[in-house]
């Protein structure tokens, strides 16, 4: 009971996220691609997702302080960034870095600048959310994970 | 593009045999590599990938995945880059595989913009996808191998044998893997030249690691039987169907007859646009003018012919001529490979008809060549070359095509070349060589090429008759298939392993160079070869074709993209010079329409001869001859005419030209003939006249024919053959006739 209550948990976090925008469907994708073989496969692709993704930021953030009219290569950590979160189907800090991206091919700073920190929040949001639902899932073992999957 | 692709199939195994013979689990194995920065897509991707029971290899940077690819050439299958990366734009990522190893690429972004998939598209991805990738989208990429495959294996098909087809049907049955089962297809077509090292025969696809495509090899004496067939019948009433009973060889199929004849029809027609129409009463003229072309061309000797035959001066013929051997290489490399390809001199009847006459000197050697070529090319010397190599199919082809038109002229219109053998003269050569090629390639190529290997390896001297056949015959054609032919000789002389099988056409030239059948072997082999293995692998000997392979790899990295698919082999000339042979292949189609510039078909196999030879001749002859063969193409640049010496180099403008844009081959070729080699002793290649041909994969004609030439030239002069400076690729080719000749084009 509390396993499937857990389980239930799992999945109507997951859900929520979803619905909320924080994830796209191609966060269930992932969760297809987890099987015997790779049991905590999302759950690695996250934290690398951050970790490379927390570097990101942390370089565009950096970029706009010391050289902020070098919008090429603004635009390219923001194409990483953005490649990075689609790849794992982080819907709403991929909008953002969209918009980020495209003040960037306008050359607009200002813009860019107010664009980032949403990104840097949206990320950073994400982060937790995300933190906390494995967290969930761990405790409900392998076994809700792979009920959970299937959503 | 819609990454869910929703088109294919999603097993992934259990796919059914799509006549290309995979193994009933094809596409689980398939190897593919990824290239992406972002480590959390790679990641993914690699799951995806496995998921779908591929066999993957992940890359962050891209400059490393070329480097993997390299070595490991035929490791890899498929290949998933992104297009934003750090160290290097995807794009030109995929142009540099493209380039070199010819494996199907497929791009990724998160970028849809139609501008950026458009450029994808331009640059040659074989797909696009969008990302976030979808394991639908990657269930489906192994389709892209299976195209590829097969497109090459078309390609191949018309010169292929049928046992070669069995073969690789059989092989590919075998195979239990997908990825083996591409591998095979692209190996055997590109990679002629890799996989196989030292392959001497171009028909000997087989090599256990890669599984045969069904393609078939038409062998010299394939295609002469089927000439026989063919002329038993009479060319006119010839059907594919009773040339098959006739020709009774078990394995083959009517289809491969069917694309044969079409082959040697246009060979002989080829033949008899030019002024050969009359002479060749060879068969040849007609349908096989295609596949002969290379054959023919390369005979060596004959080529030198053919070159020659349009345009040597009947003194170069004559030179030829003293050289019978060789001329009959170079210029009967057209001759002969008109014979051999189109066969034997009647048998050819479609081809040119020159060939007859030719052919029969040159014949068995060249014709081999046009078989050869054919073979070769089919081989996958065309298009494998190494990987490249399929380029070199085409080249082969290619040159085929113009050396068809040269072989087939050397015979009958050779007329004026009277090569002992091969006179492909110059006649012919031109259109001969441009048939020849064509034809040759198909037909006598991969007869001679088995053997034309034109390994000249070993005998260095051969490049020396090389260049006095290939002046003579030079004739533009012939350069260009003598270039192949010496290229091959050159290669295979070197031994460059690479090309192992293909070059045999090369190599043959090194031989004695040529004499007519080697260089009709040669030259043969140097197309096929060149398309695959870029010769070089016969020739491992001296013969700087090996280098020419390798230099006409660059060519054919370079220009073999295009028109030189020969020239992709040249890689495989051991040098594995970059010659994607590759690249041959596409540009195989291209030559056929040079056929009428037959220069250009020339130009491309030229080129790669050329450039093969050059690259061997190292300084001899090889520059000659592609000089010459390039002249080959066009207009007999080959003039090697009776400059002995002249006649190398003029190849080389022709078969540059053949470099797939033709077009461009016109520019080339004309520098080439330039180049060509001018045999003239010392077959200097002056390495600058040929450096433009983009010939690259023509040079190697006009190398081969050069190598006639030069052989031709060299044996009267024998020495002079030494300038040819190895680097020059074709420049080298002091081919100052090949320029006017190469103009033509």
């Amino acid at each position: 009971m509390e396993h499937s209550s857990l389980q239930r948990q799992v999945a109507y976090g997951k859900k929520s996220l979803v619905d909320q925008g924080y994830l796209d469907e191609q966060f269930y994708e992932l969760e297809e691609l987890e099987d015997e073989a790779s049991p905590n496969f999302v759950e690695e692709v996250v934290t690398l997702f951050f970790c490379d993704s927390s570097r990101l930021v942390a370089n565009i953030e950096q970029a706009l302080e010391k050289c902020p009219q070098d919008f090429r290569r603004l635009g390219s950590l923001a194409h990483q960034l953005k490649d990075s979160t689609t790849s794992i189907g982080a819907l709403r800090v991929k909008n953002e870095c969209t918009r980020f991206r495209e003040y960037c091919d306008e050359e607009n700073l200002q813009g860019c600048q107010g664009s980032f920190q949403k990104v840097k929040r949206e990320h950073a949001i994400l982060k937790q959310k995300l933190e906390a639902y494995f967290q969930l899932l761990r405790q409900t073992g392998p076994a809700a994970r792979a009920t959970c999957s299937g959503d | 593009m819609d990454p869910n692709r929703a088109a294919a199939s999603t097993a992934s195994s259990g796919r059914p045999r799509d006549g290309v013979g995979h193994p009933p689990d094809f596409p689980a194995g398939l190897r593919v590599l990824v290239v992406d920065d972002d480590p959390t897509c790679l990641k993914i991707l690699d799951r995806m990938l496995r998921k779908c029971l591929y066999d993957v290899t992940t890359c962050s940077r891209a400059a490393v995945a070329l480097a993997m690819l390299r070595e490991r050439k035929g490791a890899f299958d498929l290949v998933l880059s992104d297009v934003y990366m750090p160290d290097m734009d995807g794009f030109k990522l995929l142009e540099h595989i493209g380039l070199e190893m010819d494996l199907p690429v497929i791009m990724m972004s998160a970028d849809d913009g139609r501008d950026v998939v458009m450029k994808g598209v331009t640059h040659g991805a074989c797909d696009y996808l969008i990302k976030p990738v979808r394991m639908e989208a990657l269930r489906n990429i192994w389709q892209h191998v299976v195209r590829k495959r097969r497109n090459e294996l078309k390609e191949l098909e018309h010169s292929g044998s049928a046992e070669e087809n069995d073969k690789q049907k059989r092989a590919l049955d075998d195979g239990d893997n997908a990825s083996s089962a591409s591998e095979v297809s692209w190996k055997n077509v590109k990679r002629r030249k890799d996989g196989k090292e030292e392959e001497e025969e171009i028909e000997e696809r087989e090599d256990p690691s890669t599984l045969k495509k069904p393609r078939v090899v038409w062998s010299v004496d394939l295609h002469q039987q089927f000439v026989a067939a063919v002329n038993q019948l009479h060319v006119d009433k010839a059907v594919p169907k009773k040339i098959l009973e006739l020709m009774n060889v078990p394995g083959l199929t009517r289809e491969n007859v069917a694309s044969h004849l079409q082959k040697y029809r246009l060979y002989l027609r080829r033949l008899n646009v030019p002024q050969n129409q009359a002479r060749l009463d060879t068969p040849y003229t007609g349908a096989s003018e295609a596949t002969f072309h290379s054959v023919g061309s390369f005979d060596g000797l004959d080529i030198q012919s053919l070159a020659v035959a349009g345009q040597f001066p009947p003194q170069s013929l004559m030179a030829l001529n003293s050289e019978p051997r060789r001329i009959t290489t170079t210029g009967i490399g057209l001759s002969s490979v008109d014979q051999i390809g189109f066969n034997p001199s009647a048998q050819m009847a479609n081809a040119s008809n020159i060939r007859p006459a030719m052919m029969q000197q040159m014949s068995n050697k060249q014709l081999n060549f046009l078989s050869g070529p054919s073979s070769s090319m089919e081989s996958g010397l065309l298009g494998q070359s190494q990987q490249p190599v399929p380029s070199y199919g085409n080249m082969g082809l290619r040159v085929s095509d113009g050396a068809s038109g040269f072989f087939s002229l050397p015979s009958s219109q050779r007329t004026s070349t009277s090569f002992s053998g091969g006179t492909i003269n110059a006649n012919m050569t031109n259109s001969l060589v441009m048939q020849m090629t064509r034809q040759g390639q198909q037909f006598s190529l991969s007869q001679q090429q088995n053997r034309i290997h034109i390994n000249m390896p070993q005998q260095p001297q051969t490049r020396g008759q090389l260049p006095n056949a290939i002046a003579a015959e030079h004739d533009s054609r012939l350069s260009t298939t003598m270039g192949h032919q010496i290229l091959s000789n050159e290669v295979s002389r070197h031994g460059s392993g690479r090309c192992g099988s293909n070059m045999n056409v090369c190599t043959s030239l090194p031989e004695g160079y040529m004499n007519a059948s080697s260089y009709g072997a040669v030259s043969q082999a140097l197309y096929a070869d060149f398309s695959n293995s870029c010769m070089n692998e016969s020739t491992g000997s001296s013969y700087p074709l090996a280098t020419g392979a390798g230099a006409t790899t660059f060519t054919s990295t370079g220009m073999l993209q295009d028109a030189f698919p020969p020239v992709g082999n040249v890689e495989a000339l051991g040098n594995s010079t970059s010659l994607k042979g590759v690249d041959f292949v596409p540009d195989y189609d291209l030559l056929s329409e040079v056929h009428q510039s037959k220069s250009r078909d020339w130009k491309l196999q030229n080129i790669n001869i050329s450039y093969q030879l050059a690259q061997q001749l190292g300084s001899k002859q090889s520059n000659i001859d592609f000089g010459s063969s390039l002249l080959a193409h066009q207009d007999p640049i080959a003039t090697i005419k009776d400059e002995s010496s002249r006649n190398t180099c003029i190849v080389r403008k022709e078969t540059f030209s053949v470099r797939t844009d033709i077009e461009r081959e016109k520019g080339e070729c004309i520098a080439q003939c330039n180049s060509t080699i001018l045999v003239e002793n010392s077959v200097r290649v002056k390495a600058e006249g040929m450096s433009d041909l983009s010939y690259q994969g023509g040079l190697f004609d006009g190398n081969i024919i050069q190598n006639e030439l030069m052989d031709v030239v060299g044996k009267k002069q024998q020495e002079g053959i030494g300038q040819v400076d190895p680097e020059f690729n074709f420049d080298g080719y002091s081919l100052d006739d090949i320029q006017g000749a190469v103009q033509k084009r």
